[in-house]
């Protein structure tokens, strides 16, 4: 039952990122990297109850607070005062990475089965859905323009990894990812910091515009 | 208190007293002194290691073998370096006013922090504490590349933080993975993070497992290391970093993400056997001295051909580790000790000659600087003898000990190529020093150049320089046995 219950919201997780992948309006994205952080949070709670380990309802309140509340509305705000609300045509257009991000999909599942009967409570499915957000994560980050949705790129990527922390291994050491979520929260702040900076110089935050540096 | 603590307390409180705003002249020295007193402590617990004990902190998480005292002790030295040049940068910036208080405080505090957070890689004995310790000298440095906030410096921090954090995220799910291998054999506590203990139980962990993390951890670590193809950070960085702060990330980061990398393979090594990540890091190693040749010979600026220099070195590195076996790994620690000392007297170099010229980029500076700027080029010269590998130095001797067990080893085709890469290397990077110092002057006469003068900056130069020269025919004792120690680690006798 619980099991399901943790298959349900990775595939939940799964799903944020193909609509990520699916549209362009940069508030609905955060929304999503919101109601994933979300997921990943009820993943963490239900562990919590099946392997009765009081550390993970923690984390999870971790998660939830910093990530689903936190970190969206400090990017929501980056981009009410940058002025700047949709992506722009992206390399690959949203047809094309859907079908890659599919393609992407397989091969995570695929890499995944070789864990099978390694991991203690979920199988092996969750491992496949993480690898396969760290994918779509990148394939995100190189194929999108605006410096916010590199950064939520990078989040979803984030997320995955939290997501095999959670499912794969009943949780990291407590101290442990106090100590990784207190880095994420400084890097997602230096990273806005270098947004603002940038959109005050370039007047824009396409990253295709990053590129006077070759050589 | 605990040595191991106080030297990583050292430069911690140093940036600490650089934020608090204060007079000039004391501020800096307090942090000339407290860099100098954490590379006092880092020998102190270097030798600490030499007499036979093993210096332990919080709990096993922090634990000083030979590899780590190894990386402690070179680390420290660089920083120390750094320190001494970054005031000189400072006064010779303000001359010629660049530089503002404001900026003035940013770099006296984050380049202690950068140390402290590069000395806590170097002594983590836990995966987490690692990792968390690499993020912080990511973090750390975003800054120093932003450090002087024009278009370029925000494109290359940009680049910078958005590769390593790639990079990071990378490393944290191979992290999780190898926890997750250790599932019912290591326990829940931090400690199983330990790589002592994940080596005393490598027989229990899923092997699949392993694979999958050893992977991610490589590329992960090896992005922040700057190995091809993940190296296209390091050139955008390197250029636009102060050269204080840019000596730091080429030798500092660079042996402390190695020492990551290091430290991934010997469990890879204890649990796969050597072939896995041996292939791997000679993969990586061997695309780096390959990527780094055709850009040295097209290269259009000083600062960015040290970095593919830099490229060139951690491929070499690379593939000293790869190759494997007691002779490659002893050239690869060797060129790691030779590279630290040769490396800041070509950024220190080049940097006044890029300060005294207002430019980094060749055409800017113009050809022919040797008659302009004749210490600065002559030293200039001096250290690509170095970096290049030409004998005397040292560089030169270790990358005969990783040729010579290469070719007595089963990759010959990979060392033929290898060397076939570090001739070109070769002569790209003296055409293009030599362009520059010794070729005809073209700088126009209205744009005139800021005299030399022997300042801080040049004075530190100098006392590098010679430290390079020095080393090249005398290792003292103690670093020899450092040496020495650190390869019985990496070979896990």
């Amino acid at each position: 039952m619980i099991q399901d219950f943790v298959i349900l919201c990775a595939a939940g997780m799964l799903v944020s990122v193909y609509l990520m992948v699916g549209q362009k309006a940069l508030v609905v994205a955060i929304r999503l990297y919101g109601v994933q952080s979300l997921l990943l949070g009820a993943v963490a709670i239900a562990m919590g109850f099946a392997e009765r380990r009081p550390h993970l309802f923690v984390s999870a309140a971790l998660t939830i607070v910093l990530k689903a509340a936190v970190i969206p509305w400090f990017l929501l705000r980056v981009i009410d005062r940058v002025g700047i609300r949709r992506e722009i045509e992206p390399y690959v257009n949203v047809p094309a990475s859907l079908l890659l991000c599919l393609g992407l999909t397989v091969v995570g599942y695929r890499v995944s089965l070789g864990m099978a009967g390694a991991s203690q409570g979920v199988p092996h499915q969750v491992v496949g859905v993480a690898l396969s957000m760290v994918l779509m994560g990148l394939f995100l980050m190189v194929t999108r323009r605006k410096a916010l949705t590199q950064i939520l790129a990078l989040l979803t990527i984030e997320n995955a990894v939290f997501l095999v922390a959670v499912g794969a291994t009943a949780g990291m050491p407590l101290i442990v990812e106090l100590g990784i979520s207190f880095d994420v929260i400084l890097a997602v702040l230096v990273l806005g910091v270098l947004v603002n900076r940038i959109v005050d110089r370039f007047e824009s935050m396409d990253t295709s515009r990053l590129s006077n540096l070759r050589g | 208190m605990n040595i191991l603590l106080a030297t990583l307390a050292a430069p911690l409180a140093t940036a600490g007293i650089g934020v608090i705003p204060g007079p000039r002249r004391p501020k800096e020295a307090a942090f000339v002194g407290g860099l100098a007193a954490t590379f006092v402590l880092a020998l102190a617990t270097a030798g600490r290691f030499l007499a036979g004990e093993t210096p332990l902190a919080l709990g096993e998480a922090l634990r000083v073998d030979g590899l780590s005292a190894l990386v402690l002790v070179l680390t420290a030295f660089v920083g120390l370096l750094s320190g001494l040049y970054s005031v000189g940068y400072l006064e010779r910036n303000e001359r010629s006013g660049f530089v503002s208080a404001r900026r003035r405080t940013e770099l006296l505090a984050l380049v202690p922090a950068y140390v402290a957070a590069m000395l806590l890689v170097a002594v983590s004995n836990n995966l987490a504490v690692l990792w968390i310790a690499v993020e912080a000298t990511t973090l750390a440095s975003v800054f120093l590349v932003a450090f002087h906030n024009r278009d370029t410096s925000l494109e290359a921090a940009w680049k910078f933080l958005v590769l390593g954090s790639v990079g990071l995220a990378f490393a944290l799910l191979g992290t999780v993975l190898l926890f997750a291998s250790g599932q019912g054999v290591l326990g829940e506590e931090m400690s199983a993070l330990d790589w002592t203990r994940l080596l005393t139980h490598a027989s229990g962990l899923h092997p699949f497992t392993v694979k999958l993390a050893v992977v991610f951890l490589l590329v992960g670590y090896a992005t922040k290391a700057g190995l091809a193809p993940m190296h296209t950070w390091k050139p955008d960085a390197y250029r636009e970093a102060p050269s204080p702060a840019g000596v730091l990330m080429a030798v500092g980061m660079l042996n402390c993400s190695l020492y990551a990398v290091l430290r991934v393979h010997i469990v890879s090594r204890a649990v796969l056997g050597p072939e896995f990540s041996g292939r791997l890091l000679l993969g990586l190693g061997l695309a780096s001295v390959l990527v780094a040749t055709p850009f040295i010979l097209i290269q259009w600026n000083l600062k960015r051909l040290l970095a593919y220099s830099s490229v060139e070195h951690v491929g070499i590195m690379a593939i000293g580790f790869g190759l494997g076996g007691e002779a490659a790994v002893l050239g690869a620690l060797l060129h790691m000790t030779y590279h630290t000392f040769a490396k800041p007297v070509a950024f220190f170099s080049a940097g006044t000659l890029a300060q005294l010229h207002r430019s980094s980029d060749f055409d800017a500076i113009g050809g022919g600087t040797l008659s302009r700027t004749p210490v600065a080029s002559g030293l200039l010269l001096l250290a690509t003898l170095m970096v290049t590998g030409s004998p005397p130095f040292g560089l030169f001797w270790s990358e005969m000990t990783i040729l010579k067990a290469g070719f007595f080893g089963p990759h010959l085709a990979v060392v033929a190529v290898f060397l076939a890469a570090l001739v070109l290397l070769f002569c790209g990077f003296f055409y293009q020093v030599g362009k520059l110092t010794l070729g005809p002057n073209t700088r126009p006469l209205d744009r005139p150049v800021l005299p030399e003068r022997l300042d801080l900056a040049m004075g530190t130069t100098l006392v590098a320089a010679v430290v390079a020269a020095v080393s090249a025919f005398y290792l003292p004792h103690p670093l020899v046995a450092l040496v020495r120690a650190a390869v019985r680690v990496v070979e896990g006798a």
